[in-house]
């Protein structure tokens, strides 16, 4: 958010609307509507003086009306821009009563009450719809009484009374009597899936159960006390890479006990405001009622009710849910039917937050395509910088984080303490060190005080040292003279039952965050040139989707694929869900373009290997070597092969998924297995998924793919059960099909992992499958003539066993390949410049693939768009005078960064290369002599820090 | 790098949430001119209501 604020080719027009959009791809201008703020953007500074003096109250919507706002406001501390703004249906003004306190208490008359709308326009190649999804409106169903009892709250709800800084800091209380609840619900599936227009919505809205799981987990984590938590569910649905593991994990912990089945009304005791929920257990159809003490409503999304006014703008169309629809053509979510109009994430149907951030990259990539880039100006002076050669004078910035730090630790002691450290020229305390208004008053600091090093006390500097060092270096302190010392992660969060101790170890963090920063140096970042051309490895839909983005933004990519052809999975398969398209003919023609374009595809190609770093890979093939700058991972995942479940390998007629789409794809219409048609089939879910011996993930293309066959079959009127876990309708429309699939007959059995249905038969024919059903407590025995086994996806051992030794690119627990941020980067790793799309960071469909394919092309275009690529200067250097070419540098470096070169005749030593190395440090502290210096982690810096831990020597 | 002359160098994203704060961003480090276009007072959408994401349970902000 902060990055998107700062960043200097992007404006942001916040409290604004689009009103009209005219011209073509390419060329687009685009009416932009400026509602009036009544406060001066440039005038504000935010310091809240007004809100102060303000006397109207109104509810606070980003609270969902838990709190309360004044009427002139910013909607939350971290808000960007941190600039205020009148609601003018609040303000008292309006009401025929003059006030002027908040123009009168501002001291640089940022107020205008005659502000008015302004219309600005816009030239643009291309647009990019972003504008995500409404909250379902819980209070429709009248059954569940939310808005009338009390207790009843909503996820959304949930997620700010969670908050440190929502309106209850964090405490989990019921609404009724501020105590915290012993016994709590939650209910799955508030507005969605529902059967007919008063219950909500047909679909499924995907992030629900995970959203419940991860809060039910933080409840217990709040409250301890808490006794009983339910959750109420039809299927839970943890597909995702990593969910299933997650929800796997919520068993072990014994914090949630789940129950299956949709309650049908809640009702109130009037006096103690306590809630009897009914409901059906399906498990053992039984009709029960709980009583509990506060419920949780897991609502789900909603189009957005300002997509219609948009799309009318847009020219574009919304599909019968309203959200906007995607044009089915291309198999690939991104597109709508006007070309330069791209779409992403929510407002599209419902997505979780990592395929969103993948679409969103995907989106930029398609729209890439038709501008013409900036020339960026190179800056002309280097930026003139601090002196920083005196002594040390460090600025101690703490943050409270809301309560997050505040709530444990004693700030006022620990700023008492900081105070007294040596060379500790400042001490302040800030509610939020990260907000805009936070950042503006430690850069004040630095400047009005002379500081010359900085130390900040607060949250994680995997998300947050970037916003802190970018400060620095905007007002010319070198950004390395930073450290951060992480008081949430280590002393708040995890001592908050023991403060004192936790305060007293966050003294001694600071302690040696000062000790080390006094002798931090500057560092600088180096520039090397980049090759401006690609290589994707892997001829897939994901791999191809990569290749043609960035070709036609005019780039020099090389396509190879190990296989004879190209077209990956999708040579296998008959239809893609859920436009039906046929998987030739999309394979076809993204096959024919890339033919048709510059992509240099060689198919039959494997990696022999890859040296380099970002900006300069060579790369050695079986088909020639050549050299790129950035490269995509598009190697796809293989099919789980059954051993001997379910008597697949005893009996002919147990096949899996994949084989029946083979025999689907070759019979052209007519279902006829091996010559018969079949008159009863019976399909197996989760066969190698959601298995902790054999793939702990699930694999999330098999209960689609499962309705999609099964719907086939039905339709030639064969009789079809599928027994399963829970049927996870992952993807646009499955939902839809799956209610299809129920409607024309096919019947739906569940099974528990405890139980699993028996496959048996004579001689190599299997004749039936006996399952127990459970609201029966009944086993039964189901005739086939086939049983087809959903098998799951796993990754490919060999190849990617490969390409994570040469490229170094970490792998999960899964054995798929880790994303650099499993929601914020879902396309990159942590190896710069190597990008992952499709099956080979985890199971995903075809539209998934393609949107992650064109995501991995818009990041690898950031990098070859440029000439240059900066180096990140926290690397390990060697002092050629003391190293005696022992070698052990050479043998531990992992990244193979050190070699032993000719300094003199006769003479060697170490020399590392900046580029490759990590600045791990492994070769500092193995160098017998001292030589090599491991920057901004050197041996003084250490040795300070111990020092100051063990010695009290600061 | 010069490419179709003639074209505009803008992108205008509409929604300032996660989704379009990414494509901007994207976008930007591509050397385009982005206009990132939100309804509501601020940038952050639905995204920045919520306390911690799983399963890293980074914060949402």
């Amino acid at each position: 958010m902060l990055d998107a604020g700062r960043h200097p080719n992007i404006e942001v027009l916040t409290h604004s609307e689009l009103v009209r959009f005219e011209g073509r791809a390419g060329n687009f201008k685009a009416t932009v509507r400026r509602n009036p703020r009544y406060v001066d953007e440039d005038l504000c500074t935010g310091c809240g003086q007004c809100v102060h003096d303000c006397p109207a109250i109104v509810p606070n919507e980003f609270e969902v009306g838990m709190g309360a706002r004044k009427a002139i406001y910013s909607p939350f501390p971290q808000a960007v821009p941190n600039t205020y703004i009148i609601d003018q249906e609040a303000c008292l003004n309006n009401q025929f009563l003059v006030c002027t306190n908040c123009m009168n208490s501002c001291d640089r008359n940022a107020i205008n009450y005659d502000d008015v709308p302004r219309e600005v326009e816009l030239n643009v190649g291309a647009a990019v719809v972003a504008t995500g999804f409404d909250v379902y409106n819980a209070s429709a169903i009248a059954a569940y009484g939310y808005g009338l009892y009390d207790n009843v709250l909503t996820n959304i709800e949930l997620e700010r009374v969670l908050n440190a800084s929502g309106p209850t800091q964090g405490h989990i209380v019921r609404p009724s009597d501020h105590k915290v609840p012993k016994k709590l619900a939650f209910i799955q599936c508030v507005g969605s899936r529902g059967e007919g227009k008063e219950a909500g919505c047909e679909y499924c809205s995907r992030f629900c159960c995970m959203n419940a799981v991860k809060d039910g987990l933080l409840v217990k984590q709040h409250e301890p006390d808490i006794e009983e938590l339910l959750l109420f569910y039809i299927d839970l649905r943890a597909a995702g890479k990593g969910f299933e593991e997650f929800y796997q994990r919520s068993f072990e912990m014994e914090e949630l006990k789940y129950v299956r089945g949709r309650p049908s009304k809640i009702l109130e005791d009037p006096e103690t405001k306590d809630l009897l929920v009914y409901f059906e257990d399906v498990e053992t159809g039984e009709v029960k009622t709980e009583k509990v003490e506060m419920v949780v409503l897991s609502t789900g999304a909603v189009a957005a009710a300002s997509n219609p006014e948009l799309a009318d703008v847009l020219g574009i169309e919304l599909d019968e849910n309203g959200f906007f629809e995607v044009e089915p053509r291309y198999g690939s979510p991104l597109h709508t039917a006007r070309q330069g109009v791209y779409i992403c994430g929510c407002a599209a149907g419902v997505n979780d937050i990592s395929d969103s951030v993948a679409q969103a990259s995907g989106a930029a990539a398609e729209a890439e395509k038709f501008i013409e880039k900036m020339v960026v100006e190179k800056e002309p002076e280097e930026k003139k910088e601090m002196d920083c050669s005196g002594p040390p004078k460090v600025g101690v910035f703490l943050c409270h984080c809301g309560i997050n730090i505040a709530g444990v630790l004693n700030i006022d002691e620990l700023k008492e303490y900081a105070e007294t450290i040596p060379n500790v020229e400042f001490v302040e305390n800030n509610l939020f060190l990260c907000s805009d208004e936070g950042q503006r008053l430690m850069q004040e600091r630095i400047a009005e005080h002379g500081l010359n090093r900085v130390v900040a006390a607060a949250c994680t500097p995997r998300t947050h040292e970037p916003v802190f060092r970018d400060s620095c270096e905007e007002i010319g302190l070198n950004p390395y003279l930073f450290e951060m010392v992480n008081v949430r992660d280590q002393c708040s969060w995890v001592h908050t039952r023991v403060p004192e101790i936790a305060t007293q170890k966050a003294k001694d963090m600071i302690k040696l965050g000062v000790a080390k920063a006094r002798h931090l140096q500057p560092l600088y970042k180096k520039s090397i040139p980049v090759n401006q051309s690609a290589l994707i490895i892997g001829g897939g839909v994901a791999g191809m989707a990569a290749a043609l983005e960035l070709e036609a933004q005019g780039m020099k990519v090389y396509l190879i694929e190990k296989d004879g052809r190209l077209g990956g999975r999708l040579n296998n398969l008959t239809r893609v869900y859920p436009a039906n398209l046929s998987a030739f003919e999309l394979a076809r023609v993204m096959v024919e373009k890339v033919k048709a374009s510059r992509v240099e595809a060689m198919a039959g190609t494997e990696v022999n290997n890859i040296t380099g770093f970002v900006g300069n890979f060579d790369v050695s093939t079986t088909n020639g070597n050549f050299k790129v700058g950035t490269i995509v991972l598009a190697t796809g995942a293989d099919i789980y092969e059954p051993a001997d479940e379910f008597g697949y390998r005893q009996f002919e007629n147990v096949i899996t998924n994949q084989e029946l789409e083979d025999i689907l794809h070759d019979t052209k219409g007519k279902i006829q297995i091996h010559g018969e048609t079949p008159k009863n089939v019976v399909f197996i879910q989760c066969v190698g998924s959601r298995d902790p011996e054999k793939n702990p993930g699930c694999s999330r293309y098999c209960c689609p793919t499962t309705i999609k066959q099964a719907i086939r079959l039905r339709e030639s009127g064969v009789n079809v059960a599928v027994l399963h876990r829970d049927m996870r309708t992952v993807g646009a429309k499955a939902e839809e099909h799956y209610r299809r699939a129920r409607q024309l007959g096919v019947k739906f059995i569940r099974f528990t992992p405890e139980r699993l249905p028996g496959v048996t038969g004579d001689g190599d024919r299997a004749s039936s499958v006996e399952i127990l059903e459970l609201a029966l407590n009944r086993v039964l025995d189901i005739e086939v003539d086939y049983v087809v086994l959903a098998a799951g996806m796993v990754p490919n051992e060999k190849s990617t066993s490969k390409l994570q030794d040469i490229l170094k690119v970490p792998r999960g627990a899964d054995g798929f390949f880790m994303e650099r941020h499993a929601k914020l980067g879902p396309v990159e790793t942590t190896t710069e410049g190597v990008f992952l799309a499709g099956c080979v960071a985890g199971p995903r469909d075809i539209a998934d693939s393609l949107a992650q394919g064109s995501a991995a092309a818009a990041k690898a275009s950031s990098i070859i768009t440029h000439e240059m690529v900066a180096l990140e200067p926290t690397t390990c250097i060697v002092e050629q005078s003391l190293c005696r070419a022992c070698s052990k540098c050479v043998e531990m470096c992992d990244y193979h960064a050190p070699t032993l070169a000719d300094i003199a005749p006769g003479l060697k030593a170490a020399q590392i290369n900046q580029a490759l190395c990590k600045g791990c440090g492994t070769c500092a502290s193995w160098c017998p002599t001292g030589a090599i210096v491991a920057l901004h982690f050197t041996d003084e810096q250490i040795n300070s820090m111990l020092d100051a831990l063990l010695l009290d020597k600061v | 790098m010069a490419r179709q002359p003639g074209r505009a160098d803008g992108v205008l994203v509409l929604g300032g949430g996660i989704t379009g704060i990414q494509a901007a961003l994207d976008l930007a480090a591509a050397d385009a001119k982005v206009y990132l276009v939100e309804k509501s007072p601020s940038l952050g959408g639905r995204m920045a209501q919520l306390d911690k994401t799983f399963p890293t349970m980074d914060c949402a902000i």
